[in-house]
């Protein structure tokens, strides 16, 4: 197995220990110490998050598996947001399904019953082969486990950039619903407690938290993907569940394995472990293999002697292994056993602080044309409309209905919405915007936070709190690390001004492609509300005003028209009181039932918003001048993504325009019945090709 | 007497049949597998899942259980059975049901709505139904239903995948089954499969037109 510790962090080791390690405890520290299990790279900045606020139960500094956040009536909801980018790009079904079940058992592993999952899929242009085979194996590995295990997929992302095309970036989000004083801690206050051991360990997944703290070698690293078994892992999350008021502390066995899950879960008091004692898939394994192994559908429990029985009773019911491997111990020492010898003794402290880094930074100097492309407006508009495609073929293949609680259909808004057990409804939406992040990323940082805000608010829902995934490349590349940094700043400020404290996240570095070239810097939330009252289910209707709520800046730098046409200008700076108004307003309106379609303006811009109406089966037409601008030119009309903006339909523009409170309100057209005709000023352009391509791109090319 | 609702390992819409079964007034329980006592029960759904992981064939591992023994003393009794998606599959491995349940056409799970077609109103679930076209969803890999004899086929088919209006063909053919039959029954029709889940389809907030067609199928298990 490869050790991905520095020379550096190994003198260090040898001399606090004032000895040579032998095999097994090197693997041990690597594990402790890799980037996947430490934050050790990230850690200083990652304080900065806002993590406190009312509605926080359980926040990034707890050290748990995963945030909570209050949801009424003595509910809360569990939050976790995870990658497995690695695994995926070597093998795309089971790591993503893997991905999946981590996410689960980190939900469980609070006690909480999972209730929602929301994908984020990034790949590269599926004009090449490759990319096509990960996408349909990401999707395909996504539903196995989603839908065996009967947690409705409800939302996600799917877009395609040629920086990922070696490093697909697969996201999963996993929520769940506990009663809040039943939530049960990952880690252990007293020794004495037992160590129990739930699933069979097998070979796969050796090494896998050091693998995805490196760069994709391009040699064979099969075996550091783990094998996804979504049947056992419905058993896990079923007598887990069954059984989680009967344990001191749950902890998912994910990376790391269980050397990880032991020494995290001991907290600083130690453990004892017999080896011998796990159950194994297959014979002859090594007790270094044992210790590392990252095996799926495992779970740790810390368990009172007296209750023991009791708990593995719930997993023998399905003839499910459960076992006694060893016990919490008060000298704060971690230490593994095989065959009677000592084969890991090494001090709890040591292994929970690993050495921090903060790298070099240095800004990139990007090489910025200004010159501003010319383009006439039907070229462009058909060049963005096909840009824009339906995600059905995706979602389709997910059982975003199991659980009875899909509110809001995936496709259907720019939310997805379910309904809790206390009867609220709880809004979710994952953005990422790595166009804008390549071009300024604390920019970027805070406009992901605001866009997120706007789309909960576009069905009703006001945010209550963000987890995150901070993906880049090598961090010790001065350049990525600025853009890591710098993300971080924006995300803070955002989230601490729109008050959706940062409850959880996770940090993925070394995403770069076979020339050793980063990913755009793809830094991802999601954002979590709740409905103040009404929620919107989206109509247009005919002969409807459309209403453009919001200013529009000549700010094109990061938008998908500079990505098709030449970046020029400036980036969207994120005015997050414009974003707050804005949002407050649009909740109103749908709470005073004077609007029946919402969507916030993003990417593709204006002209974006209005082809979600069109491809409903109408026609719009819009007039230019009635765009409130800083600028004159129709292409920031049509595409500036600047934020703060939403299109809503109404009857009744004139109540908008009382209701808004220092915001634009514009009347700027109108829904018509010319079917897949879009009128601008005396311009129509019919684009019914763009329309079915919008229904079958995906189809098609994805046969 | 109530309704049983049978949890396998790797069943995962137990808890919204049992749901739906309160919404339409049915005394229902939540039983699992190694539990069930059929005396206690006057009906029993099979749910949709994933049972045993659906490892070998959808259904299969289920359909030999000493559970699907005691369903069958149950279906030769008169009581009344009904396998949803998965329970369908089960049905079918068990020879409760003729024919097969064979992967969709397009080889990839499918999960939308759709539109039926009611054709038999003399099977348990359909008695007295007022409604010919219902709206649920189905979710599913292999549901693709095939019987090699036709005309028997039509004689069990309750449901068919329909537009909007009835209109039954190919188009609207979500996975290629024969006949688009998306439900069958026994010739008594007391023994009811369906791959469409109308649990799904029995409450106003997540039923998409805000329609609850699956609680009419439901109400009939009302004692």
């Amino acid at each position: 197995m490869k050790i991905t510790l520095s020379s550096y962090e190994m003198e260090l080791v040898r001399k606090k220990l004032a000895r040579e390690l032998n095999e097994a405890e090197w693997l041990t520290i690597d594990a402790l110490w890799s980037e996947h299990c430490s934050y050790k790279s990230s850690k200083v900045f990652l304080r900065s998050f806002p993590s406190e606020g009312e509605k926080v139960v359980m926040g990034i500094e707890d050290w748990q598996d995963a945030g909570a956040l209050d949801v009424g009536d003595g509910w809360a909801i569990v939050l976790k947001l995870e990658s497995h980018n690695h695994p995926s790009a070597i093998d795309p079904f089971n790591g993503a399904a893997t991905g999946v079940g981590g996410i689960i058992r980190d939900i469980i592993s609070k006690g909480a019953k999972p209730i929602a999952l929301l994908d984020m899929i990034r790949v590269g242009n599926l004009s090449n082969p490759r990319n096509k085979w990960l996408l349909k194996n990401i999707i395909a590995g996504i539903g196995f486990y989603g839908n065996s295990i009967g947690v409705p997929v409800v939302g996600g992302e799917l877009d395609f950039d040629d920086s990922y095309n070696d490093n697909p970036l697969v996201d999963v989000a996993g929520v769940g619903i506990v009663r809040k004083d039943k939530i049960v801690p990952s880690v252990v206050k007293e020794p004495g407690l037992k160590i129990v051991i739930v699933g069979l360990t097998g070979l796969d997944g050796l090494g896998g938290a050091s693998f995805a703290s490196r760069k994709l070698s391009g040699e064979d690293e099969i075996g550091a993907v783990q094998i996804a078994d979504p049947f056992a892992g419905k058993i896990v999350l079923d007598a887990t569940l069954e059984i989680a008021d009967k344990v001191e502390a749950i902890k998912d066995l994910g990376g790391g394995g269980l050397v990880v899950g032991v020494t995290e879960m001991a907290n600083g008091l130690g453990a004892m472990v017999n080896l011998d004692k796990v159950p194994l898939r297959v014979k002859d394994l090594k007790p270094e293999e044992i210790l590392v192994s990252e095996t799926q559908e495992r779970m740790l429990f810390a368990v009172k002697e007296e209750n023991v029985n009791e708990v593995c009773k719930a997993f023998e019911y399905y003839d499910y292994p459960c076992t006694v491997v060893g016990e919490f111990v008060k000298e704060p020492y971690i230490k593994f056993l095989y065959e009677g010898k000592e084969i890991v003794s090494l001090p709890s402290e040591l292994l929970l602080s690993p050495p921090r880094f903060v790298w070099e930074i240095r800004k990139p100097r990007l090489i910025k044309s200004d010159k501003k492309p010319e383009v006439r407006l039907e070229e462009s508009i058909r060049a963005i409309f096909s840009r824009i495609i339906s995600k059905e073929w995706a979602y389709s293949q997910f059982d975003y209905e199991v659980g009875t609680s899909t509110v809001l259909k995936p496709g259907e808004a720019d939310s997805a919405l379910i309904s809790l057990p206390n009867g609220k409804l709880l809004a979710l939406k994952g953005d990422a915007n790595p166009d804008l992040c390549a071009e300024d990323p604390y920019e970027c940082g805070k406009s992901i936070v605001a866009e997120a805000y706007r789309n909960l608010a576009s069905v009703g829902a006001l945010g209550i709190g963000v987890v995150d995934h901070l993906q880049f490349g090598d961090p010790k590349k001065p350049e990525v690390y600025y853009s890591f940094v710098e993300a971080i700043r924006g995300i803070a400020e955002a989230s601490k001004f729109f008050s959706t404290p940062i409850v959880g996240g996770k940090v993925s570095f070394y995403n770069e492609n076979k020339e050793g070239k980063a990913i755009k810097p793809t830094p991802l939330i999601v954002m979590a509300g709740l409905i103040k009252d009404k929620f919107l289910r989206n109509k247009v209707v005919e002969d409807s005003y459309i209403t453009l709520i919001g200013f529009t800046r000549d700010e094109m730098r990061g938008s998908l028209f500079g990505k098709i046409f030449g970046n020029y200008g400036e980036v969207p700076k994120a005015r997050l009181n414009e974003d707050y108004l804005a949002s407050q307003l649009v909740i109103d309106l749908i709470n005073d039932e004077k609007i029946f379609f919402a969507k916030d303006i993003n990417k593709g811009g204006l002209i974006a918003s209005l082809f979600s109406i069109i491809v409903k089966g109408i026609g719009v037409e819009i007039r230019t001048s009635s765009i409130p601008s800083d600028s004159d030119d129709w292409i920031p009309k049509l595409y500036s993504e600047n934020g703060g903006r939403f299109i809503v339909l109404t009857n009744d523009p004139d109540y908008i325009i009382r209701k808004s409170k220092g915001i634009h309100i514009s009347v700027i057209g109108k829904v018509t019945k010319d079917q897949g005709v879009i009128k601008i000023d005396n311009k129509e352009i019919n684009v019914n090709k763009e329309i079915d391509n919008y229904y079958n791109y995906l189809y098609e090319v994805m046969l | 007497m109530k309704t049983a609702v049978i949890k396998f390992p790797g069943t995962t819409c137990e808890v919204d049949v049992y749901k739906a079964l309160l919404e339409a007034g049915v005394e229902s329980e939540i039983v699992k597998y190694k539990d069930f006592d059929p005396d206690k029960y006057n009906a029993v759904i099979l749910p949709g899942g994933f049972s045993f992981g659906d490892y070998l064939r959808a259904g299969s591992i289920a359909a030999s259980t000493e559970t699907i023994k005691k369903v069958k003393e149950m279906a030769d009794e008169g009581k009344i059975v009904i396998g949803i998606c998965n329970g369908f599959q089960i049905l079918v491995e068990s020879g409760l049901l003729e024919g097969a349940l064979l992967p969709n056409l397009n080889l990839r799970f499918i999960s939308k709505w759709v539109y039926l077609r009611v054709i038999r109103f003399d099977t348990a679930i359909t008695r007295g139904l007022n409604k010919n076209i219902l709206k649920m969803p189905i979710a599913h890999a292999e549901g693709r239903f095939y019987l090699n004899d036709i005309e028997k086929a039509k004689k069990y088919a309750v449901m068919l995948y329909s537009d909007e209006n009835g209109n039954v063909n190919d188009k609207v053919n979500p996975n290629g089954s024969i006949l688009n039959i998306a439900s069958i029954a026994n010739e008594e029709g007391n023994v009811i499969g369906m791959m469409p889940h109308p649990e799904r389809a029995s409450f106003k907030l997540t039923s998409i037109m805000g329609e609850t067609d699956g609680l009419l199928l439901f109400k009939v298990l009302r004692k």
